[in-house]
């Protein structure tokens, strides 16, 4: 017998009336989409684990003010995606990410290897080489493309929940995915070709 | 048009990048350490403006508006408080001949031969001096 999770809006309410359990259970539910939408901004492991951290604390802090207006999804992606900008604007002042930490960690993926490469080793040699592309050409975006670019293409979010999440509207985000489109497509031409 | 597809296919690629479900379990962990950290070191002044704002906010009233209150308030405060450290201790008085004496209430300090000792203090406090003069 299957048994019903309770909906967002019923964990959120629990929480504000102080039932730690129930952000727990939003914790658990919320962790993989946003780590997602972490890393593929960030392309660093460890960053995403601390800012992931820093999202849902905030996330409890300020859960007593969310009055349901939006969707507690979009709520938290709205946090995630502003807390993700600021970092990658001080973590650019601090440093330039070198490209040898853009992480990796996909290759040894078994998941990735047998959906990409079909058991063929010429190709796996080509994933390495293809994966390290991709990770370069996404920090060579703006963190506002790049943020467009992960919900829209890796995450699969519609345009309307993008600019809900994001506070702008659905031209501005086709108009951003359409320079970043453009900008990965010359960075990604031999892979395009290929 | 085939380009931008393309391109949505490769980022697609970059779905297959998620930790395993044992990290998720791990990171809850984490954060549940971290969040009863939080509440032990938690600023002063953080824990008062959570209390603030748990009696007084109302939905209505802009945060901006309640935060300007809560700072007028803590200044007031601190400055009320700075104010009454100032202030001269009342069982002084200040004599006529321009010695300071002690309240006839409080109780003498004893002498060798049992007579009172009088503490006689300068009318003019030494910070008051000038620095040249010996």
């Amino acid at each position: 017998m299957e048994t019903l999770e309770p909906p967002d809006d019923e964990l959120v309410r629990r929480t504000q009336a102080g039932d730690a359990r129930a952000f727990d259970e939003l914790v658990l539910r919320f962790s993989p989409r946003l780590y997602g939408l972490v890393y593929h901004m960030t392309s660093s492991h460890e960053d995403t684990n601390d800012l992931l951290q820093d999202i849902f604390s905030k996330a409890y802090r300020s859960i007593k003010g969310f009055q349901g207006k939006s969707s507690f999804y979009t709520w938290m992606h709205t946090i995630a995606v502003n807390m993700a900008i600021n970092f990658l604007k001080k973590r650019n002042r601090r440093k330039t990410t070198s490209l040898d930490d853009v992480d990796n960690g996909i290759l040894n993926d078994p998941d990735f290897i047998e959906a990409t490469s079909h058991g063929d080793p010429s190709r796996e040699a080509n994933l390495s080489e293809l994966q390290k592309k991709l990770n370069e050409s996404m920090l060579k975006l703006s963190h506002d493309h790049r943020a467009v670019v992960t919900m829209f293409d890796i995450q699969g979010m519609p345009h309307a929940e993008i600019s809900k999440v994001l506070k702008i509207s659905e031209g501005t985000v086709r108009s951003r995915l359409f320079y970043a489109h453009r900008q990965l497509q010359n960075y990604l031409q031999e892979f395009i070709n290929k | 048009m085939d380009n931008e597809d393309s391109i949505t296919k490769l980022l697609r690629l970059k779905r297959y990048e998620q930790p395993s479900e044992e990290y998720f379990q791990n990171f809850l962990a984490e954060f549940q350490t971290r969040q009863r950290s939080e509440v032990i070191h938690r600023p002063l002044l953080q824990i008062a403006w959570d209390r603030f704002s748990s009696i007084f906010i109302l939905p209505s009233v802009p945060k901006l508006v309640m935060a300007t209150s809560f700072a007028t308030a803590v200044f007031a405060a601190a400055f009320i408080m700075n104010w009454a450290d100032d202030d001269t201790p009342s069982n002084l008085t200040l004599a006529s001949s321009g010695a300071v004496q002690l309240d006839s209430k409080a109780r003498p300090a004893q002498g060798k031969n049992g007579s009172a000792v009088q503490y006689v203090l300068p009318a003019r406090p030494v910070s008051y001096a000038s620095a040249r003069s010996f």
